[in-house]
């Protein structure tokens, strides 16, 4: 449960970061998606269920600010985390290049998934994929950059609650 | 524990579940989770805003006192030019008033403006949002029209506690009649694709086939009233390109909205008001 909780709230940070990205880019009508940074790290170092939990958390606090029925994050990040989960046995978890390969392929597949989710109540849905090839462009560059370092500070902060756990004598 | 090894061999059919599960929670829990979610983060959108606030304010402390008299001398200006603009407003307030009372009328619906800062802009290709610090406690209710110095900006969609998420008139699922300066006959106006590094742009369709425009006479797009949520005569963008649509019987086009839509950080909320209320109003 620590892992849990100490998880959530690098979502939280993530998300926050996310949120004030947008807002600062808002200007030049580009949108960074994240999606994927949701689901990477619980996908490839949790067990199943704690993992799921802290996705499917984050997929809901993403739907709470989306124009979108409650749940849908929250069900595309359990159907990626699953999928994450099942092939990280043959995923080198620690090696960097495997981490943001990891993380810009879910994000991708996030995206055309939630693109075509939304692209069924737009206007025109064909004339969407000018702007949103731009915002995948930006989205993918960007988590190219940030991935490293978000999984090493969840990884770093994991660390550190089990460390202190240990020195309290707690479990879980 | 077979259902556990199943299920642990089986992603398809764990997500199967979660989902069959996820479907069957009635609506009433998940909407109350929903606001639960937005208000737990509530607090980080409002500390970021005034964070930003605080960052323009140490900002301007840098400008120079000569910067800061001229920018004065010309505020003087402007409010002396808004004052004598609100002495004709009462004027013709209180001369709509009359003539209904006159004739009758029904009264036009009348709105009390709360202003409010941006606390989040979130503009996807998907949607396009913004979330500002006035909400519930302020008297706003969901459907207010939201405007600024440009024009319309859009319309309260959610309204939590102390913030309010506002759709804007850019957002592809936005649609509201419109009628071109100077003509009576409604038009439809909805929100488009948005391309990036340019202007937010909008949709028209149904307009009639006398109109012309394009981008070197465009033509300016302003709310028609009807509905009675937006007043008449708002601007919502201009007209740059008007087509024959594929039936032959109306043109359609392409809208180019207020650039500054993208940079919003303050709003007006128009909050209706009872006709008795309304500012202007003799009483009865």
């Amino acid at each position: 449960m620590r892992r849990v909780i100490i998880l959530l709230l690098t979502q939280v940070l993530l998300w926050t970061l996310l949120a004030e990205l947008n807002h600062g880019l808002s200007g030049w009508q580009v949108h960074i998606f994240g999606g994927a940074l949701f689901v990477v790290y619980p996908a490839l170092q949790l067990d199943r269920a704690p993992g799921l939990l802290v996705a499917g958390a984050a997929g809901l606090l993403c739907d709470a600010h989306s124009p979108v029925a409650f749940g849908t994050h929250g069900l595309l990040f359990a159907a990626a985390h699953l999928l994450l989960f099942r092939a990280r046995a043959r995923v080198p978890r620690q090696d960097p290049v495997s981490q943001i390969l990891v993380v810009l392929f879910t994000n991708l597949a996030l995206f055309l998934s939630l693109s075509l989710l939304r692209l069924l109540a737009a206007p025109a849905p064909g004339g969407a994929w000018g702007r949103l090839l731009p915002d995948l462009l930006a989205s993918q560059l960007t988590l190219a950059v940030v991935t490293v370092w978000f999984l090493a500070l969840q990884d770093r902060l994991v660390r550190l609650g089990d460390a202190w756990a240990e020195r309290r004598g707690l479990h879980g | 524990m077979p259902f556990k090894r199943f299920t642990q061999g089986n992603p398809l059919l764990t997500l199967g579940l979660i989902v069959g599960g996820w479907l069957l929670v009635p609506t009433a829990v998940k909407t109350f989770a929903r606001a639960s979610f937005f208000e737990l983060t509530a607090p980080v959108n409002l500390a970021a805003s005034r964070v930003r606030d605080l960052q323009d304010f140490w900002a301007l402390r840098t400008r120079s006192r000569t910067e800061l008299i001229e920018a004065g001398r010309d505020l003087a200006r402007v409010t002396a030019s808004f004052e004598l603009a609100v002495q004709q407003n009462g004027e013709l307030r209180a001369e709509v008033a009359r003539l209904e009372e006159l004739l009758r009328l029904p009264p036009l619906r009348d709105h009390r403006l709360e202003h409010a800062r941006v606390a989040r802009r979130d503009f996807s290709g998907w949607w396009q949002r913004i979330v500002i610090r006035k909400g519930r406690d302020h008297g706003i209710p969901v459907g207010a029209p939201v405007v600024f110095s440009g024009g319309v900006v859009g319309r309260v969609s959610e309204v939590h506690a102390t913030t309010a998420v506002v759709e804007l008139i850019s957002s592809p699922t936005m649609r509201l009649a419109g009628v071109v300066e100077g003509d009576t006959r409604p038009i439809s106006f909805q929100g488009g694709v948005n391309p990036t590094l340019a202007p937010p742009r909008g949709v028209v369709e149904l307009m009639p086939l006398d109109i012309i425009a394009n981008s070197a006479a465009p033509k300016r797009l302003v709310t028609a009233g009807f509905g009675g949520v937006f007043p008449p005569g708002l601007t919502l963008g201009t007209i740059i390109r008007a087509d024959l649509a594929s039936d032959g019987l109306f043109k359609s086009g392409a809208v180019e909205l207020d650039p500054r839509l993208g940079t919003l950080t303050e709003v007006s909320v128009l909050v209706p008001v009872a006709p008795a209320d309304a500012p202007g109003r003799p009483a009865p």
